[in-house]
């Protein structure tokens, strides 16, 4: 028995050992495998309906046609794929623009590449709004004051929309109460009352709405109309030693986003495959527009109303950071 | 006189023991479905147990389920078995070289503490969201608590008995095998069992947190696509996991320490 024990002891050390040995060796030789042709490449996506074009462009061939072979990883929020793109875990990753531009300013060599989500542009029915539960006092944005807003992350794009919405009713962002709350949790705070007024966003906007209640305002509207909500990036790294490769993620990217917008009902089958949205939920989602190419001057105004809110070090770069 | 324990032993105490056990179990069960429907909590925040059950059955027959829960005990027996080797090891060395443990003591005193969680930063930076990013929590957590039961149990070794060993003529491997590592087993075997238990909470917060595939970042999933009775059959499967790792942890033990006086001594465990 006790010389099993042993046999067991030496044999996790050298299991032990053995995993170490090749997860070291594994790290390197990954990044970019090709096969045939076509070049294998890792996209960081988090598993929402924003990035259904690359999962529905990849069913498509999109990006075969082009040459790549994509592999998605879902990360939990940009949290995880920012540092993996810039590390080289991730040639490519999905990040809201806001987020991009603080990374720019704080000399995260970032650059994005291809247009990733857009507002749909129309107040009152956008994917993303503020709402306020059903029999509410607020009315309008400017009742925010004084209230308790809850956005995803503070100090990033949804703050700062929900600001820009304030100061178009005419309130003082500077008096709303922001705190922060994942989306998902967004329903039932509203539900209890533990909170005023929330910017949430599809899906957990669909389920709101089945509770009753109210959009006041549609902030990602407020901020510029057709607004660019997230993009596509690289590190610059990558983009300055794979310009070729990144040019194929560009063309598949804009067709693979042009038949995304053009076959909604092609989405939402998509969207199954990788998130557990229900079909009852899904059905009422409002869908975001995909535009082949991002809209320079939305990202200027966002970049102004960030500037404003104090959300970057230095102003950021869009002519370095934008493709 | 021998104890006799209040349940009794042998098979009808085992029997009441089950029964109880079902009983409990039901009981939970049965809130789980009343409290919902009596709408004391939201139904569609908290699904009664009836319309978990159903998410649940709905999991077991998605192959991606299965993919993701090999990927979840991928992650948990790697972690565990590198924290042993690796704990065991540490702890022996650490206690037997002479002046080590003083020196290291005020440095494992700082370390362990460190919430494993709060590496996840540095998880990230590192490895991304592979497997490896889990296993630096997963070890990283379930190492100190096989370290410090080896380092207790190695404290423990009967001085008389070390010195007779010592007396004739027993070299330090021969000690370490027959007077040191019996009586710290059974502080391994404690360490073990923690360790199991630790290993699957960060394997499964990792996965939540970080993405990795697996388990909690399926949880995560259903989480933002306001799945909720999937979300909670989820979270049903990372319990009963948590389960089956204890009853597994309990039968090694026993079956690893079948000589010794605390397993010996029990009529039923």
């Amino acid at each position: 028995m006790r010389r099993l024990l042993a046999g067991i002891a030496v044999g996790a050390v050298l299991v032990a050992a053995s995993a170490c040995g090749s997860s070291d060796g594994g790290g390197a030789s990954d990044k970019n495998s090709s096969s045939g042709g076509t070049t294998e490449v890792k996209l960081g996506v988090i598993p929402i309906v924003d990035v259904a074009p690359v999962y529905l462009g990849q069913k498509k061939g999109f990006y075969k046609k082009h040459g790549l072979t994509l592999s998605m990883t879902a990360a939990q929020g940009g949290a995880a794929i920012v540092p993996g793109v810039v590390s080289g875990q991730f040639q490519f990753g999905f990040s809201n623009v806001t987020s991009l531009m603080i990374a720019q300013s704080n000399d995260v060599p970032v650059k994005a590449i291809a247009n990733g989500v857009a507002s749909t542009g129309v107040a009152g029915a956008d994917f993303g709004a503020i709402t306020v539960k059903k029999g509410s006092a607020i009315k309008s944005a400017k009742d925010l004051e004084g209230k308790k807003v809850a956005v995803n992350t503070l100090k990033n794009i949804n703050e700062t929309a929900v600001r820009e919405s304030v100061r178009k009713a005419g309130g003082d962002p500077s008096e709303v109460k922001f705190v922060e709350l994942a989306f998902d949790q967004m329903p039932a705070a509203l539900d209890s009352g533990r909170i005023d007024a929330a910017m949430v966003v599809e899906p957990a906007l669909a389920t709101v709405k089945s509770q009753g209640a109210t959009e006041i305002a549609s902030s990602l509207v407020d901020v510029a109309p057709n607004l660019t909500v997230a993009m596509y990036f690289t590190s610059n790294q990558y983009a300055q030693q794979h310009p070729d490769v990144v040019k194929k993620f560009q063309e598949a990217t804009a067709e693979s986003l042009a038949y995304a917008d053009a076959h909604p009902d092609e989405v939402r089958g998509i969207v199954t495959t990788y998130t557990t949205i229900p079909a009852a939920v899904l059905a009422k989602v409002t869908l975001p527009k995909w535009p082949a190419e991002p809209n320079r001057a939305s990202i200027e105004a966002l970049e102004k109303l960030g500037e404003q809110d104090g959300l970057f070090k230095s102003t950021p770069d869009l002519d370095k950071l934008l493709p | 006189m021998k104890p006799t324990s209040p349940r009794g032993g042998g098979s009808s105490g085992r029997a009441v023991n089950a029964a109880l056990g079902a009983a409990g179990l039901a009981a939970f069960l049965a809130l789980g479905e009343a409290v919902p429907r009596l709408g004391l909590v939201k139904e569609q925040f908290f699904p009664p147990t009836s319309r978990i059950a159903r998410a649940l059955g709905g999991e077991i027959t998605d192959s991606a389920f299965w993919a993701d829960l090999g990927d979840t005990l991928t992650g948990w027996a790697l972690g565990l078995v590198i924290a042993v080797g690796a704990g065991v090891v540490a702890g022996v060395v650490v206690s037997v070289v002479p002046y080590l443990r003083e020196a290291t003591a005020s440095t494992i005193e700082f370390l362990r503490p460190i919430p494993s969680v709060a590496l996840i930063p540095l998880a990230v930076l590192l490895y991304g969201t592979e497997l490896r990013s889990v296993l630096l929590l997963v070890v990283y957590a379930s190492f100190w608590q096989v370290l410090v039961q080896v380092m207790y149990g190695v404290r423990d070794v009967d001085p008389v008995a070390e010195e007779t060993a010592r007396s004739y003529g027993l070299g330090t491997w021969a000690r370490i095998r027959h007077v040191l590592w019996p009586t710290a087993l059974p502080y391994v075997m404690t360490g073990v069992r923690l360790a199991a238990a630790v290993a699957l909470i960060l394997t499964v917060t990792a996965e939540l947190v970080i993405g990795a595939p697996g388990l909690g970042a399926r949880i995560a999933v259903a989480q933002t696509s306001q799945a909720v009775p999937e979300l909670y059959a989820l979270i049903v499967v990372t319990g009963l996991l948590g389960l089956l790792i204890n009853v597994g942890a309990r039968s090694v033990e026993r079956y690893a320490l079948a000589w010794h006086q605390s397993v010996r001594g029990e009529v039923t465990v």
